[in-house]
């Protein structure tokens, strides 16, 4: 918890030895948990917990085009249907799962690209007005086609069932499927966001004018992390489609993007950790505000929603650091929260092996 | 021809409510730079006050007009309570406040009135007039006429009194505003109060037509954003046309290319949107940004 307090100060190579023990150690700690997790929950946990990972691929994507890049996306739940109908069409007409996969992350990814070509040249709203065409669009479009779609009634698939071989229940074989592509998406994606593309990133964020003189191309950039977004949405289509067997127009409404996007912000807007709370809270809040009263579960979110932002406005990521801050400054008035981008930094400690700090530091 | 003049008039009554939505939006925007997302759900709050106000005898007119009392003081209240904390924050986290303002509001309203939708009754007899040869219906004229009213309201408020010119100050900088004495903070009150009190007109205008339910807002909320932001969202007359744009692309789409029909209809203005602003970045009308270092 040290680390935590001062994130920023210069840290001996002893301490940030340990720091990073410590790191290795949660990472081992948390696979553990990953792992152990649907042998011992019941078959609705495990349901739970497989669309914690789905969406959290979704925000993580998001994440990266809003977060890390600063563009609005409002059109992210177009892109998770979009992956969630092209797995039904795999499936339905027995294509290999791995070869359906990777059409669920390429024929999004394409299709982002080609949005983001036409849109990245506009800035803010007008790309915000864009993003939100795409599932105002998709919807009465995957009711038309109903050939591809199955129109109004959606694609009902039964498959990925636990091979016999193994002893698992189904929902324990589609959890680990789900939840093993997830893991692979966030270790790419963190390397990403650590790497030359992840500052190319933050610099169009801050300043496209900067980034240019710096001989980073905005729109190139803009483009890319839009892809990428696209491609992440397409993929957790693909793991939706896993656990809940059924696709219709409604898995890519507008209201998903939306309580997508407040997820991404709730959880920590530019963060990875930030990226796994935010789906944990999409997933769970409703649920439990179902279980508290399920007429009022709307009212209870919603409440929830704002509650959060004004007691952590940089996220629920920021919660450690908020902690340590009132505990070290109990004489000072509480700081307002640094900027959003330096989120991950805090949070680090808590979860993955903070080496890649000082890197981003140097 | 006939026709389609009726087409075009339904398409213009449909625009003109979601214009009073993108007004409202773009009202808020210019104070604050804020697309509120909570517009449809103060509209909608507002209009059930003025559905539990029908539901017990009292004339629609009425109603109207209390719901739009109502509609301003809970829009200031909101700025006052919620949103003012939000100021000067991460921007992105004060929108999705209003997402969450947009969730709590449908929620009290279904905590009052439930989900499924009630009948509303109409501001305007359910009839068609003959005009010029043409059969449009009262409804439709009737809504026009009511946001032409209201928009030339709101002209006059920004353009010949003092309060408008001093939200205009704000809106263009808050700042300057302060330092030469105006109290910036009730300006925006205001201008959050007017935003939801246009809102509540919109939705006893529309109500009639949808069934009133908490999410009856939610595609207008959509078309009247792809207004405001298509019209520029600095421009209050750009969002008027885009609005009636949308609306009138919209319902000739649906009547006239068999291919397109009722559902896809949706789907055309917002192409349209999108090559538009391809082609022009900033908005029909809104005015060029350029960013310097």
């Amino acid at each position: 918890m040290a680390t935590t307090t001062a994130p920023r100060s210069t840290t001996g190579t002893a301490s940030s030895a340990t720091a990073r023990w410590k790191g290795i150690a949660a990472v081992g700690v948390l696979a553990v948990a990953l792992v152990v997790a649907p042998l011992v929950s019941s078959p609705y946990i495990n349901y739970q917990l497989s669309s914690i990972a789905v969406f959290a691929v979704a925000i993580l994507g998001l994440n990266i085009v809003m977060g890390y890049t600063g563009q609005v996306s409002l059109g992210q739940s177009a892109f998770l249907g979009l992956g969630a109908y092209i797995a039904a069409y795999g499936i339905l007409h027995g294509w290999p799962g791995p070869l359906t996969l990777l059409l669920c992350a390429v024929v999004p990814a394409v299709v982002g690209m080609l949005v983001a070509l036409a849109a990245a040249r506009l800035r803010g709203l007008a790309l915000a007005m864009i993003t939100l065409a795409l599932p105002i669009v998709g919807v009465p479009l995957a009711r038309r086609f109903d050939e591809f779609t199955g129109g109004s009634q959606g694609q009902v698939v039964s498959w990925l069932r636990a091979p016999e071989s193994i002893g698992l229940a189904n929902d324990q074989w589609r959890y680990y499927v789900v939840v093993l592509i997830a893991v692979v998406a966030f270790v790419l994606a963190r390397n990403l966001v650590r790497g030359r593309i992840g500052r190319s990133f933050a610099i169009v964020k801050e300043n496209e004018a900067v980034a240019l003189s710096m001989g980073v191309s905005p729109y190139r950039t803009k483009v890319l992390a839009f892809t990428i977004a696209s491609l992440l949405g397409g993929v957790s289509g693909f793991m939706y489609l896993a656990i809940v067997q059924y696709t219709s127009p409604e898995t890519l409404v507008f209201a998903t993007s939306i309580n997508l996007v407040a997820a991404m912000v709730i959880g920590g807007s530019a963060s990875i950790v930030g990226t796994v709370l935010g789906a944990v809270y999409y997933v769970l809040v409703p649920v439990l505000a179902g279980q508290v009263n399920s007429s009022r579960t709307a009212l209870i979110s919603g409440a929830v929603l704002l509650a959060v932002l004004f007691l952590l406005p940089a996220g629920l990521v920021s919660l450690p650091r908020r902690l340590a801050r009132l505990r070290s400054s109990r004489g000072r008035p509480p700081q307002p929260p640094a900027h959003p981008t330096t989120s991950d930094e805090a949070a680090q400690p808590a979860s993955a092996p903070p080496a890649a700090t000082t890197d981003q530091h140097s | 021809m006939s026709y389609f003049i009726q087409v075009v008039v339904d398409g213009l009554s449909n625009g003109a409510i979601y214009a009073a939505i993108a007004l409202a939006i773009v009202l808020v925007y210019r104070a604050t730079g804020l697309i509120n997302f909570a517009q449809g759900g103060m509209a909608v709050t507002a209009t059930f006050v003025a559905y539990a106000l029908t539901r017990v005898g009292v004339p629609v007119l009425l109603a109207l007009v209390v719901a739009v009392v109502f509609g301003f003081l809970l829009g200031a209240l909101l700025e006052r309570g919620v949103m003012r904390h939000f100021e000067g924050g991460d921007p992105d986290t004060a929108v999705v406040a209003t997402i969450a303002l947009l969730v709590v509001l449908s929620g009290l309203s279904a905590y009052f009135f439930g989900y499924e939708p009630h009948p509303f009754p109409s501001l305007f007899p359910n009839r068609t007039i003959e005009v010029l040869g043409v059969f449009v219906s009262l409804r439709s004229i009737g809504t026009i006429t009511v946001l032409l009213v209201v928009m030339i309201a709101l002209q006059l408020l920004f353009r010949s009194t003092k309060l408008g010119l001093a939200m205009r100050a704000v809106a263009d900088n808050p700042r300057s505003s302060a330092l030469s004495g105006l109290p910036v903070s009730r300006l925006l009150m205001i201008g959050w109060g007017l935003a939801a009190a246009l809102g509540a007109i919109a939705g006893v205008l529309v109500a009639p037509q949808l069934f009133i339910s908490p999410g009856m807002l939610d595609f207008v909320l959509v078309y009247a954003l792809a207004s405001a932001i298509l019209g520029g969202l600095d421009s209050p007359i750009g969002a008027v046309v885009a609005a009636a744009f949308i609306g009138v692309v919209e319902n000739l789409a649906g009547a006239y290319l068999d291919f397109i029909g009722d559902d896809l209809k949706i789907a055309v203005p917002f192409i349209a949107v999108i090559v538009i602003l391809v082609v022009r970045p900033q908005g029909l009308f809104g005015r060029k940004v350029t960013v310097r270092v």
